[in-house]
C-alpha cells in the first residue's frame, strides 16, 4: 500500500484522541547540531481542521489492526474498516519530513494492539528510539503507554518521549468491563502508577535519567455509556491527585461507522464536553473541589458555565467586597478569572478598585456585577431570586449554538 | 518642525534619537521621515543633527519595549517611540503602560508585533529548495509586520543545519547553516523559488489534514475563530477546507470516519482465541 494511503487510514484511527498539547517539554536547541527539532516549553498550533481543533502533532496510529474489541472504536476486531500498518521507518520519515516543512513540532503516536501488548510497545518505542537516538529529533514526542506492558518498556518510552499517556476511557470500571471487555481498571492504573513513579524520581534524584518531562495525562470517553458528570469528575479528581496527571481529556463519543448496539447511535451534546473541561478547569486552576460543583449525583447545567452554577447556588457568600476580599475568593465570582482576580488585588495596593476597572481587564461584567462590591458600586440585584437571575445570565442561543 | 530622517532601522532611529533627546528637542518640534518612503535621501547627507556628546539613562526595558514596537508597521512609527521615550526620560514612568493614551498604543503594537511572530513560527511552509539555491529549504511568507530578522531565529534552533530560507515582499533572511543574513530588499531570486508550487510534497500534509479533521464535528465559527481567513494563503491544506466543511454538512453521514474511506473494502479481525 502507499504511504497516501496509509496515512489516510492512520490518521483517521487515530484521531479520537484528542490530546494535541505540546507544550511543556524542556528547552531543546539543534542550533548549529546535527540532528533536527526544538523545543521550549510553549506549545504551536500548526494548523486548525475544520472542527476548530487545533493541529500540533503528527497523530498517527502505528497500525490499526487491533485484538481488542472495544464497542465504542473504530478499530475494534469487529469492525469493518480498512487495515494497514506503518513501519517504523515510514514513521520517521514522515515524521522528520512533516517537521521540516513546519506542519507539526512532534509526534503523537499510538498503536492497535497486534500479537501481544508487549510487542506492540515495544514498537512504540522502537519508533521513539530511532527518532530521538538515530536521528537525533529534539521536537515532542507523545507516545500511548499500553496498560499490562512491562515495565522495562514503560521506562524506555519514559526516557524518549516528553509526554505518556495512558487512556482511563471509561468513567466507571463498570462500563470497562462492559464496552472494553480485554481492559482492566487496574492495570491501566498500575500504568499511571508507574508513570507517576518514574516522573518522580527524575524530579528527585538529580541523576536519574529523565522522564517524560511534560508529564502523563489521559483520556475519558463522555457519552458511550450513562454515566453522569458528577462521577466523571469525581473521577478526574482522584486521578489529578493520585497520579499528578497534567492534564484529563474528555472527548465526546464520536459516532462509527457500523456501530455495535451497545453504544449510542448519536453523540452527546458537544456542549456537555465543554462543560466538564470548564469544570475540569476549575479543579485544576481554581481550587474547586468536585462535590463543590456537583454536590448529588447529575449533570452540569448547560445553559450557565459551572462557575456561575456554583455562585448562584452560594448566595450566601456574595456580594464580595472586592477592596477587601483575599485573591481566592475574587477569582470564584463569576466572570473573573485567576489573573484578573490577581491584577485587582495588586491594584487595590495603589488605589481603591472601581467598577471601570473590571471592565478594562475585560471581565465578563454582566456576569461579576450582581456578585460584587465596588468603590462605587453595591448590585441592586443583591436580593433578585437565584432563578430570576440565571433566567437573566443564561448563555443566550446564539452562544450556545457555537457548540 | 524639524525633519528628521530614519534609515528604517531601530538602530538608526535610536542614533537619531539620541542625538535629538540630548539635543532638548521636544517630540513636538519634530517630523520623523522614514528614508524607505522618500529614497535617495540619505544620499545627499542632509538627515545629520550635529553631533553631541553625553549619556541617557533609559530603562533597558524600555529599550526592548521599544524595539519591538519599532517593527509595527503603522502610522507615525518612530514619532510614536520618541514621545514615549521624551516623556519617560522626563520622568512620566506611565508613558510606557497600558493606562496612557501613548502607553496603550506602545503596547497594542508590542502585542501584534508579537503575534505576527507567533503567526510566522507556526504557520510558515517550508519546501525542499531547488539545488542552484544552495539552502535545503525555502518558505514563502507575508508578515503583517517587520518582523522577519527577529523572529526567523526560531528556525535556527528549530532546522539544526539544514540551510534554509524565507521571502517575503519585503524583505528576507538567509540561515547558512551558522548565521542569519538577513536582506532588507529580498533578492528576486528568492521571491521566484519561493512561490513555486509543490503540490506533490504537499499531498501527504493534505491527506493527513483531511484524516485528522472529525467531520462529526464540523464547527467553521471555531475554526475561523483560531485560523482568520487572511491566513489561508500561506496554508496549502486552506484550500481543502470549503469542500470539507461542505462535505461535513451535506454529506449523508453522521459520523466521524473521513469519507475517502466510507466504501472501502473493510476488513474483521478474528478474536485470539479462534485462532489456534
Ligand atoms: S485497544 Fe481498544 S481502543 Fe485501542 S485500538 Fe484496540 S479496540 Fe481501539
Amino acid at each position: 500500500m502507499q504511504l497516501l494511503d496509509k496515512l489516510t487510514i492512520l490518521a483517521d484511527a487515530a484521531k479520537y484522541d484528542v490530546s494535541c498539547a505540546s507544550s511543556g517539554a524542556p528547552t531543546r536547541s539543534s542550533k548549529g547540531k546535527a540532528g533536527l527539532g526544538s523545543t521550549n516549553g510553549a506549545g504551536i498550533c500548526h494548523s486548525f481542521t475544520p472542527d476548530g481543533r487545533c493541529i500540533a502533532l503528527l497523530k498517527i496510529l502505528l497500525t490499526n489492526f487491533c485484538l481488542y474489541d472495544c464497542q465504542y472504536c473504530i478499530n475494534r476486531r469487529s469492525s469493518d474498516v480498512p487495515r494497514t500498518r506503518f513501519s517504523p521507518a515510514e514513521v520517521v520519515q514522515l515524521t522528520l519530513d512533516f517537521y521540516k516543512r513546519n506542519y507539526i513540532s512532534g509526534l503523537f503516536l499510538s498503536s492497535g494492539i497486534i500479537r501481544s501488548v508487549d510487542y506492540t510497545m515495544e514498537q512504540l518505542v522502537r519508533v521513539a528510539r530511532l527518532l530521538r537516538e538515530e536521528h537525533l529529533f529534539r521536537g515532542y514526542i507523545h507516545l500511548k503507554t499500553i496498560p499490562d506492558a512491562a515495565p522495562e518498556l514503560i521506562a524506555e518510552a519514559g526516557r524518549y518521549a516528553d509526554r505518556l499517556s495512558v487512556n482511563i476511557e471509561l468513567p466507571t470500571e463498570r462500563s470497562l468491563v462492559q464496552l472494553a471487555p480485554e481492559k482492566r481498571v487496574v492495570s491501566i492504573r498500575q500504568a499511571m502508577q508507574q508513570i507517576h513513579h518514574g516522573e518522580q524520581q527524575a524530579q528527585q534524584e538529580r541523576r536519574a535519567p529523565r522522564f517524560a518531562p511534560a508529564g502523563q495525562s489521559t483520556q475519558m470517553i463522555i457519552g458511550a455509556d450513562a454515566t453522569d458528570d458528577s462521577t466523571i469528575l469525581h473521577n478526574a479528581q482522584t486521578l489529578y491527585r493520585s497520579y499528578r496527571l497534567r492534564r484529563v481529556y474528555y472527548s465526546a463519543f464520536s459516532p462509527i461507522p457500523h456501530s455495535p448496539k451497545t453504544v449510542p447511535f448519536a453523540a452527546p451534546p458537544l456542549l456537555r464536553e465543554h462543560r466538564l473541561y470548564q469544570a475540569d478547569f476549575l479543579m485544576r486552576g481554581y481550587g474547586f473541589q468536585a462535590r463543590e460543583l456537583l454536590g448529588g449525583p447529575g449533570n452540569l447545567a448547560l445553559d450557565i458555565d459551572p462557575k456561575l452554577a456554583w455562585a448562584l447556588a452560594h448566595r450566601e457568600q456574595f456580594p464580595l467586597d472586592l477592596n477587601r476580599a483575599e485573591q481566592q475568593q475574587i477569582a470564584r465570582v463569576p466572570g473573573i478569572g485567576m489573573l484578573s482576580a490577581r491584577r485587582l488585588v495588586a491594584l487595590r495596593r495603589e488605589r481603591r478598585i472601581r467598577l471601570a476597572d473590571l471592565l478594562h481587564l475585560r471581565c465578563v461584567l454582566d456576569k461579576a456585577r450582581p456578585f460584587i462590591i465596588t468603590a462605587d458600586y453595591r448590585p441592586s440585584q443583591a436580593e433578585q431570586e437565584s432563578a430570576s437571575l440565571r433566567q437573566q445570565l443564561r448563555d443566550s442561543p446564539a452562544q450556545l449554538a457555537l457548540w | 518642525m524639524r525633519t528628521l530622517y530614519v534609515d528604517g532601522t531601530f538602530a538608526g532611529w535610536r542614533e537619531v534619537a539620541r542625538q535629538a533627546l540630548l539635543q532638548g528637542l521636544a517630540p513636538h518640534q519634530l517630523h520623523w521621515q522614514d528614508a524607505d518612503s522618500c529614497p535617495g535621501l540619505f544620499d545627499h547627507g542632509q538627515a545629520a543633527l550635529p553631533a553631541s556628546t553625553g549619556h541617557l539613562r533609559v530603562p533597558a526595558q524600555l529599550l526592548q519595549q521599544l524595539e519591538c514596537a519599532a517593527r509595527y508597521r503603522g502610522e507615525a512609527r518612530w514619532s510614536l517611540l520618541y514621545r514615549v521615550l521624551w516623556r519617560v526620560v522626563h520622568g512620566q514612568r506611565s508613558a510606557a503602560l497600558a493606562g496612557d493614551p501613548d502607553g496603550s498604543e506602545l503596547q497594542r503594537r508590542i502585542k501584534a508585533v508579537r503575534r505576527e511572530a507567533h503567526h510566522l513560527h507556526a504557520f510558515v511552509r517550508f519546501q525542499p529548495a531547488p539545488a542552484v539555491s544552495e539552502v535545503d529549504l525555502l518558505a514563502w511568507f507575508e508578515p503583517r509586520h517587520d518582523i522577519l530578522a527577529w523572529a526567523s531565529r526560531h528556525f535556527s534552533e528549530r532546522l539544526g543545519q539544514q540551510r534554509w530560507l524565507i521571502a517575503t515582499p519585503a524583505d528576507g533572511v538567509h540561515w547558512d547553516g551558522q548565521r542569519l543574513h538577513h536582506h532588507r530588499h529580498c533578492p528576486r531570486q528568492w521571491q521566484v523559488w519561493a512561490t513555486q508550487p509543490d503540490s506533490e510534497g504537499q499531498a501527504l500534509w493534505q491527506a493527513y489534514y483531511s484524516s485528522t479533521f472529525n467531520p462529526a464535528r464540523v464547527n467553521p465559527r471555531a475554526l475561523k475563530q483560531h485560523l482568520p481567513s487572511r491566513l489561508w494563503r500561506h496554508l496549502p491544506e486552506s484550500t481543502l477546507i470549503p469542500q470539507l466543511i461542505n462535505q461535513a454538512r451535506h454529506g449523508a453521514q453522521h459520523h466521524s470516519q473521513a469519507p475517502v474511506l466510507l466504501r472501502r473494502p473493510g476488513k474483521r479481525i478474528a478474536p485470539p482465541d479462534s485462532k489456534d
